[in-house]
């Protein structure tokens, strides 16, 4: 590995992209405290963003038998290594990213979960009309969920007092993630808007022309420029830049604004209005022109000026109407009584732009789309489908070529130009994985083309669809982040072909040492019914809990999982642990663990014998000289079917038969009968064959032990014989 | 409910507790916080204030690890907030209500074989200077705070043969912990060396069981304690009739799935002053108080026994916690797993 031969203390990793030229290198420094020189690094995946790397310092060199080893011989070290993901969108920082994204899970789950029912009552497919209407109906309103979630920035509370000098209205701030989304939704899936499409794009140019400014001159920055300026100015109609400002802002239908420039004109001002009242009619004639605007639109924003018109041939008339009263003021014979000269041809560039002079709204718009615009409102404004839009946008980029376009131009083009690929393209480079997983409902619904491409299974992604592709990554992404996993299995169980497979992957990455994130885990494979993948899971987290010492909770998630095998296997490693403690004041420990492994109901496996000993305990404590036989007698009784119970390790029958030594020489009468002694003698016999095996584990008793039990059987089944 | 108000506020980080802190006047109400940023892998206390439907942030301490339970004494000038950690430490601080400031008095470090791994829940004892915390590691310890200094002696220690999820006083010298499989443990330090009394679950049939994540003991009934758990389970465990928990809720109990307002872990469970302030009396003794409860499955509701539950709040992420300020029961602030809190107020 290059860069690895420096002997400093520390490495940096330096990861490199491909465009490393546009984004800087991120430097990592690794704080791995190793003092020798560095021989090998292992770097693999840890959980999420994490990246491990193992540092593996030079194997000691054993001719130096001095043993001067530093104390870290042989022994590496690993560090972990957080990616941030800042270097990502700077639009959107990690929080809001967050935010949207646990915002969209609703939305998204709902519409997948109609889609499901839908095509379930449809039988075959969502084509049948009544169906579709339906699903458009669920598309619309999922579209406009996401949409809101884009921009819960509230606006800034509008004063009630106007300044009358405010031109430039900054509502919320604008986002190029909502804009680009705003793009798909107007074409793909309001279908009740297609007849006003011209009318949609100029209110998404209003809300968003602040979003080119950073790149492109824009109108916008222009407006802004020009209010700065105008605290200043004392006379207005005399500055160039006041007839420029609301030429531009009426090229592109800010009516408002401009209707709200032209009343700062002087002649509106009380001292001068007498002498210059013909001036002040031509500029109120015009402001009402501009009032009358007709809108081919159902309704106006709150604001907005102009007249709406639903259907077309009342547009149509309005429309003609409209350009005969500009007309009629343009020939007006008032112009020549007007002094002002900046007035008269201010005016009258403003009539040519609602005229729809070509060379005049080029003049007034500073690039394509604003152009764009421009020529919808005042030139075409029938312009429909979007063939004729895609040659009319091509049209106004040849007159104001950009040179760094920008990624909302992009997305438009793809879109007019009805090239699902370049949308695709543009989205996924602009805008990420998060619009890649959600806007492909929007392109499906909105366009058959886009259907077939996003649905059809492609055998070099692996048997996916692109549809399903895009979820996966999103999902791969959700999955990163500490904060965002557990949204991750709603999209990869959206996803046919592969998501469950990567759950699974998904699940079995979680660690299961966090309580909180073992129970997501178990509570994810509740939800999506995946019991054996939760089998799974809790297994692990029991053979955890049980490595770390932490045995009732290594027993509690086996039990769980239902993994008899393993719990019999700690059996065996528990009753090791307990040693001679079976016998001795410690047992308090372990009333907890018996009560946890409960009676016969769940499994327990080997453990069973805890319980059963519990009992035999219980009994014989209770059992002194002067209890009455009876609870010796139960005590009795508890001891033969342990003593009978397979699973009583081997290990445990001599101390048990030890500690039952009071029983076996019970004064007042006989407790075990012929059969019952004989049945712990032959116990007997089998440990001291078992004794000769050499992995044998003499138990912790005192020498004479065994000869005193055995003494005590014998002597009790002589008296039980001649009691028989 | 007759009236509710419901507000949201998106934090930028997860919330891993949050407490009323005591109301200083009626227009000004704090909010403790644990929060946890897997960004810079930080973990921070903040105090917030709530004025006029407003959240405000008003400090904020870095702290060591990140925190498994955080519960408040009720002092009303310089309440006493008391964290325990993932880590295995216990932290104290108080916080000044006029200034909204935090302030660090001392903690009990982990290594000094207080806990090993986390201490998994912890309690304030009435007085507010005696604090009990349980952990994973089995051990139980008595935390004191005399003379401006922490300091702790171990109840006992299970050697990890059992793992303590939750923890309650029932009376100064009383106090309950719950864990695994439902468990419920009745300790009393006048009789030291164990738990007094143990209760186990025996409802749960077949292979499944669960762990108790939350205990809550009323004071005008120390004899019953309300626990909560896996299975949107919630039961009462009265020490009279040891033998027969009250069952409220929970999906593995038949009858009583359909009155469940949750399927999955209970992570919190408080008795709701505010339901029964009015008709306090008329509930019967051998009645279990109202509860609220907040689950995995992002529901905030009211149950009572034998009734239908009430629903405050149905989010699509989990409640991760919750509280009811005392003085104040019509008001309740819980956390979201979505990185947000909700200010709820009934009316």
């Amino acid at each position: 590995m290059p860069g690895l031969t420096s002997e400093s203390d520390d490495l940096a990793m330096v990861p490199v992209s491909p465009d490393s030229q546009t984004q800087p290198v991120v430097i990592y420094p690794l704080r791995h405290g190793l003092k020798s020189q560095i021989n090998r690094l292992s770097i693999s995946w840890a959980c999420g963003n994490t990246l491990r790397v193992s540092v593996f310092p030079k194997p000691p060199q054993f001719d130096t038998a001095d043993g001067s080893g530093d104390g870290e011989a042989g022994g590496g070290r690993v560090v972990e290594v957080k990616l941030s993901n800042s270097g990502d969108d700077k639009e959107v920082d990690a929080a809001r990213w967050r935010r949207i994204a646990y915002g969209s899970v609703t939305p998204f789950a709902l519409l997948q979960s109609r889609k499901h029912s839908l095509s379930a009552a449809s039988r075959m497919s969502l084509d049948n009309p009544p169906y579709k209407a339906e699903w458009w109906e669920h598309v619309i309103e999922y579209s406009k969920e996401i949409s809101s979630l884009l921009s819960d920035r509230k606006p800034p509370p509008r004063s009630i007092i106007e300044d009358p000098k405010l031109v430039v209205n900054e509502i919320a701030e604008p986002m190029c993630l909502k804009a680009a989304w705003e793009l798909l939704e107007i074409f793909y899936v309001d279908k009740q808007s297609q007849s006003w499409i011209p009318e949609r794009l100029l209110d998404w140019l209003a809300d968003n022309n602040s979003l080119f400014s950073g790149t492109l001159p824009t109108i916008h920055s222009k407006l802004v420029d020009f209010q700065q300026e105008l605290g200043g100015v004392q006379v207005v109609e005399e500055d160039p830049n006041y007839w420029e400002a609301m030429s531009s802002a009426l090229a592109v239908g800010w009516l408002e604004t401009v209707v709200k420039l032209l009343r700062l004109h002087g002649s509106y001002r009380f001292d001068q209005l007498a002498s210059r009242e013909t001036e002040n009619g031509l500029v109120e004639a015009v402001a009402v022109l501009i009032y009358k605007m007709p809108r081919m639109r159902p309704s106006l924003r709150e604001e907005n000026l102009g007249e709406c018109y639903k259907t077309k041939p009342d547009f149509l008339k309005a429309w003609e109407k409209w350009r005969a009263q500009i007309s009629k003021l343009d020939c007006s014979s008032y112009w020549f009584q007007c002094d002002h000269q900046q007035t008269r041809e201010g005016l009258k560039i403003l009539i040519q732009i609602m005229l729809g002079n070509p060379s005049i709204l080029s003049n007034a718009t500073f690039n394509w789309m604003e152009l764009f615009i421009s020529h919808f409102l005042y030139v075409r404004p029938f312009t429909a489908g979007l063939e004729s839009m895609h040659n009319l946008a091509k049209k106004c980029m040849q007159s104001k070529p950009v040179s760094s376009p920008h990624k909302l131009f992009g997305l438009i083009l793809g879109i007019l130009g009805e090239n699902t690929e370049v949308v695709l393209a543009e989205c996924s480079r602009s805008f990420g994985p998060w619009m890649m997983a959600h806007a492909v409902e929007l392109l499906t619904a909105g366009s058959a083309h886009a259907e077939i491409l996003l649905h059809e299974e492609h055998s070099k992604l692996g048997g996916v669809s692109i549809e399903e592709l895009h979820r996966l990554v999103y999902a791969q992404v959700l999955s990163s982040h500490a904060l965002t996993w557990q949204i991750a299995p709603i999209y990869l169980t959206s996803c046919i072909k592969q998501g469950i497979g990567l759950l699974e992957n998904l699940l079995y990455k979680q660690p299961v040492q966090h309580s909180q994130i073992l129970l997501k885990s178990v509570e994810i494979c509740r939800l999506y019914e995946l019991d054996t993948i939760s089998s799974n899971i809790m297994r692990i987290a029991g053979v955890h809990h049980w490595k770390h010492g932490r045995k009732g909770s290594g027993v509690f998630w086996l039990q769980q999982a239902q993994d008899e095998f393993r719990l019999n296997r700690i059996a065996k490693q528990l009753f090791d642990f307990m040693g001679k403690s079976v016998s001795d004041e410690g047992f308090k420990q372990w009333e907890g663990l018996i009560e946890l492994l409960g009676s016969e109901s769940r499994t327990a496996g080997g453990l069973e014998f805890l319980n059963k000993y519990r009992d035999f305990r219980r009994s014989l404590l209770q059992v002194n000289g002067d209890t009455p036989t009876d609870a010796a007698r139960n005590a009795a009784e508890a001891l033969v079917s342990l003593m009978k119970n397979p699973s009583t390790p081997q290990r445990f029958w001599l101390p048990l038969l030890y500690d039952s030594l009071k029983l076996l020489n019970w004064q007042e009468r006989l407790l075990l009968n012929v059969s019952q002694t004989q049945l712990l003698l032959n116990k007997l016999q089998e440990l001291s064959m078992a004794r000769l095996r050499p992995d044998f584990v003499e138990a912790d008793l005192p020498s004479d032990a065994l000869s005193s039990v055995r003494l005590a059987l014998a002597t009790n089944l002589g008296r039980a014989i001649l009691e028989e | 409910m007759a009236n509710l108000q419901v507000h949201r506020f998106p934090q930028n980080h997860y919330i891993d507790s949050l407490r009323w802190l005591p109301q200083l006047s009626a227009f000004q109400h704090h909010i403790i916080l644990a929060s946890f940023n897997p960004e810079s892998s930080t973990s921070s206390l903040q105090i917030l204030n709530t004025s006029n439907q407003e959240l405000t942030f008003q400090s904020s301490l870095t702290i060591p690890s990140r925190i498994t339970s955080l519960k408040t004494s009720q002092n009303p000038n310089k309440p006493l907030i008391v964290a325990s950690t993932f880590s295995g430490s216990l932290l104290l601080y108080t916080a000044d209500l006029v200034n909204g400031s935090l302030e660090y008095l001392d903690s009990v470090p982990e290594k000094e074989g207080f806990h090993l791994g986390r201490v998994n829940g912890i309690d304030v004892s009435e007085n507010g200077s005696e604090f009990v915390s349980v952990g994973e590691d089995g051990r139980i310890n008595l935390v004191s705070f005399v003379g401006g200094g922490l300091s702790y002696k171990r109840v006992f220690d299970s050697n990890g043969l059992v793992s303590y999820g939750a923890v309650k006083w029932a009376s100064p010298v009383e106090f309950v912990s719950g864990g695994l499989g439902f468990g419920l443990q009745w300790w009393d330090q006048r009789r030291p060396g164990g738990p007094v009394s143990q209760f186990k679950a025996n409802w749960t049939h077949g292979t499944t069981s669960g762990i108790v994540h939350s205990i809550d003991i009323h004071p005008s009934r120390k004899h019953t304690c309300l626990a909560g758990g896996s299975s949107g389970t919630v039961f009462a465990w009265d020490l009279r009739w040891q033998q027969q928990p009250i069952m409220l809720s929970g999906v593995g109990i038949i009858d009583l799935s359909a009155l469940s307002p949750s399927e999955s872990d209970v992570w919190e469970v408080q008795y709701d002053n505010y339901t029964t302030s009015s008709n306090y009396r008329n509930i019967s003794e051998s009645r279990v108080l109202p509860a609220m409860i907040c689950s995995e499955d992002g529901i905030l509701a009211v149950i009572e026994q034998g009734e239908e539950p009430v629903e405050l709040l149905a989010e699509p992420c989990a409640i991760n916690s919750f509280d009811i300020d005392r003085q104040n029961p019509s008001d309740i602030v819980c956390s979201l797993e979505w990185e947000s809190i909700a200010i709820l107020t009934r009316s």
